[in-house]
């Protein structure tokens, strides 16, 4: 209770300790407090996670792109789909930026819930589709 | 080489605008307070699908079943939205508390 947590520097930030203060943040490579980059890695995890997971069940007709021009030269191809996803994430990103000036955080958190919510039950319902289809077709086969 | 490099980048720029990881990703950016986490979290991912994608071919499908991988993702995608959800749901319930509060205290 006498020790503030995070700002545990603040007295020690003052002139003569500044080269301390520089090189810890340069071994955490985020030169803000350490609070935030815990949390700026949170954030770069889940997304990293939740679009790895979506694309990667996904990949089929990007896949089929790649695929179809390795003939050819596969890695002008890669590079092509890498900066087109890049671009597209970015495009994203600003969207989102735009729409939390427009509406209430509240208002967007709800309304973005309510998207994954739905794209999560889209999801899952055509991938239980897809299964049952599959078991269906096996069971054929074998009968 | 030209050519290729500016038909592939049209092709896939094309198919991703409006897809739901797209619009997973403007949802996470609009709902945290840090694009460059969002931004590099979903562009390292991209890359690293793609690229996975790329390598393994079909052979990828043999091993693992994308209907399995979709169900996990739809699984992440309805955790992250119910968590948004309950977190809207409790910050109204905070500021009508707080409004409630500000009523019985006198004004600044």
């Amino acid at each position: 209770m006498s020790t503030p947590e995070p700002p545990s520097h603040g007295p020690l930030s003052s002139g003569d300790l500044l080269g301390q203060t520089t090189q810890a943040g340069l071994s955490s490579e985020i030169p803000p407090a350490p609070p935030s980059s815990q949390a700026w890695l949170r954030v770069f995890l889940t997304t990293a996670t939740t679009v790895f997971l979506a694309e990667l069940g996904d990949k089929t007709q990007l896949a089929a792109l790649l695929l179809s021009a390795q003939s050819g030269r596969p890695g002008v191809v890669f590079v092509g789909a890498s900066l087109a996803l890049i671009c597209s994430s970015l495009v994203g990103v600003l969207l989102g930026r735009w729409l939390s000036r427009l509406m209430a955080p509240e208002q967007l958190e709800r309304a973005a819930g309510v998207l994954m919510v739905v794209l999560g039950l889209w999801l899952g319902r055509q991938a239980v589709l897809q299964l049952a289809a599959d078991h269906l077709q096996a069971g054929t086969a074998r009968g | 080489m030209l050519a290729l490099l500016a038909s592939t980048f049209v092709t896939v720029f094309l198919a991703e605008l409006g897809d739901k990881t797209q619009l997973a990703i403007v949802s996470l950016s609009g709902t945290s307070n840090r694009p460059g986490a969002v931004f590099a979290g979903s562009a390292l991912a991209l890359v690293l699908a793609s690229l996975l994608g790329a390598a393994a071919g079909g052979s990828l499908s043999s091993v693992i079943a994308p209907q399995a991988l979709q169900l996990a993702a739809s699984v992440g995608f309805l955790i992250l939205g119910a968590r948004l959800i309950l977190r809207s749901v409790g910050a109204q319930a905070e500021s009508t508390e707080a409004v409630a509060n500000g009523s019985d205290t006198p004004g600044p």
